[in-house]
């Protein structure tokens, strides 16, 4: 018996997703720009998702471009904006937050390099972004405020609809990184005041590979690619039907009531791992205020790595930090952000749950942890 | 003609084809038996592929195409399925 407990890393895709994607490989293979009936039969798959994407954020199908990914569709905000402005316009200002995932972190850095600059809002002790210093660090060149939906490490939601009033009030562009939390709660681009939103498909038992940026009609934003005119020419390259189709299914699935019993178990997990052991400390914040799926412990005089390995031995998967970084030893830039120590980051691991994860594993898992932190 | 109560209009100006057919087909799967969706399209290429990619399927008919002032077209379909 397997127990995949690495949720906020990827997940298994739904079987009814799979079904979706094998007949669109398999029969309806058309490509989706061709104007004959097996085209026709692609594009409705595509264009069908595309609904299902646009009614769950409460925008216009128009609004939605299908990309490869989180990733891609972060680079494709950040860069599209500022390539639209350029330098030139003065408008060389970023403003995102010390937690971002990499895929924001890294163009910010790589924008840096030519010319931009990036500031960095600092987050409490529980990851929630400092309000009144994004409305401070506000220029006349800022040009954007990005700050992700849900932290994938520690699960933080961050306050989007307080942060989005700010930036239309300054008239900056608002991005949301919404990788993590995107179906997990509820994101409303019009409640949330914001104008890109990256989505993505494999967190959500849907296929990795595919996912969405969320563009506001109006906001000019310049293509990473060129080419065949797919997208409205925003991102060309052939429609990947299957994929597409895929994200659409594995979104319309996605429930409230899911979320709900993941929430629960989650809050189960964490007020017996707390209870049974007086050196385990959450990290992040509760409730609510929490990505429904995550949990992230601080295993005081144990390393994660330890952890891991044995859980692992175990058929138990987890996470030491977040899972871009695991190959690599460098504590992790979330935790360290928070107010944890070298020491302290390299003793957390990250749970994360599914609609699939059941109370018996996570009573495995609690009594499995107890162990191993008793025996070490 | 004008008379005709018009249940649904889908304006597909600006969009290409086959994404046309796509939109207007699954519009139509989601209206009843003898409702009546509007589509405006594109002169060109969308009003060629379009009306073909509608009457492919036997359960909608065109009941009206006019051209507008402005170029594009109005396109009248009906919903017949039993």
């Amino acid at each position: 018996m397997e127990i995949y407990l690495d949720n906020n890393a990827t997940t298994k895709v739904d079987p009814s997703v799979i079904d979706v994607i094998i007949s669109y490989l398999r029969e309806n293979y058309g490509n989706a720009s061709s104007i004959h009936k097996s085209g026709v039969r692609s594009s409705i798959a595509v264009e069908k998702a595309r609904k299902i994407i646009a009614d769950k954020i409460g925008c216009l199908c128009s609004e939605i471009y299908f990309t490869s990914g989180g990733t891609e569709s972060n680079n494709f905000a950040i860069k599209g904006v500022a390539n639209t402005l350029g330098l030139k316009s003065g408008k060389n200002h970023i403003i995102t937050s010390s937690i971002e995932h990499p895929s924001i972190l890294e163009v910010c850095r790589y924008l840096q390099t030519v010319g931009y600059k990036v500031t960095y809002i600092p987050v409490d002790k529980n990851g929630f972004v400092n309000i009144e210093e994004i409305a401070k660090n506000i220029n006349e060149n800022t040009f954007i405020v990005s700050i992700m939906h849900a932290n994938n490490e520690i699960g933080t939601i961050e306050p989007l609809e307080e942060i989005g009033k700010i930036c239309r009030k300054r008239k900056v562009l608002f991005h949301t990184d919404a990788c993590q939390s995107f179906t997990k709660t509820l994101l409303d681009v019009n409640k949330h005041n914001i104008d890109l939103a990256t989505l993505n498909s494999h967190k959500v038992h849907g296929p990795k590979g595919i996912g969405a940026l969320y563009i506001r009609k109006g906001v000019r934003v310049t293509p990473l690619l060129n080419g065949g005119g797919q997208e409205s020419d925003m991102r060309p390259g052939t429609y990947n039907t299957p994929l597409i189709a895929g994200f659409g299914k594995a979104v319309e699935i996605a429930s409230e009531n899911d979320s709900k019993k993941i929430a629960s178990l989650r809050d189960y997990f964490i007020d017996k791992i707390i209870c049974k052991n007086n050196g385990i400390v959450l990290n992040g914040p509760t409730g609510d205020e929490r990505l429904c799926n995550n949990i992230n412990i601080l295993v005081k005089n144990l390393s994660g790595k330890k952890l891991f390995r044995e859980l692992n031995k175990r058929n138990i998967f987890i996470s030491t930090g977040s899972a871009c970084s695991s190959t690599v030893l460098t504590p992790s830039h979330v935790l360290l952000s928070i107010g944890c120590s070298e020491e302290e980051s390299h003793s957390s691991v990250r749970i994360s749950l599914s609609k699939w994860t059941t109370k018996e594993e996570l009573e495995i898992t609690v009594n499995a942890i107890e162990e191993i932190s008793k025996s070490s | 003609m004008n008379k005709m109560e018009i249940n649904e209009t889908l304006d597909l100006k600006g969009v290409p084809c086959p994404q046309n057919s796509a939109r207007t087909l699954i519009k139509l799967a989601g209206m009843d038996k003898g409702e009546i969706l509007q589509v405006i399209l594109d002169d060109g290429e969308p009003i060629e592929n379009v009306p073909p990619s509608i009457e492919d399927e036997d359960e909608y008919k065109i009941v009206s195409t006019e051209q507008n002032s402005d170029g594009s077209w109005r396109l009248v379909i009906r919903v017949e399925r039993s």
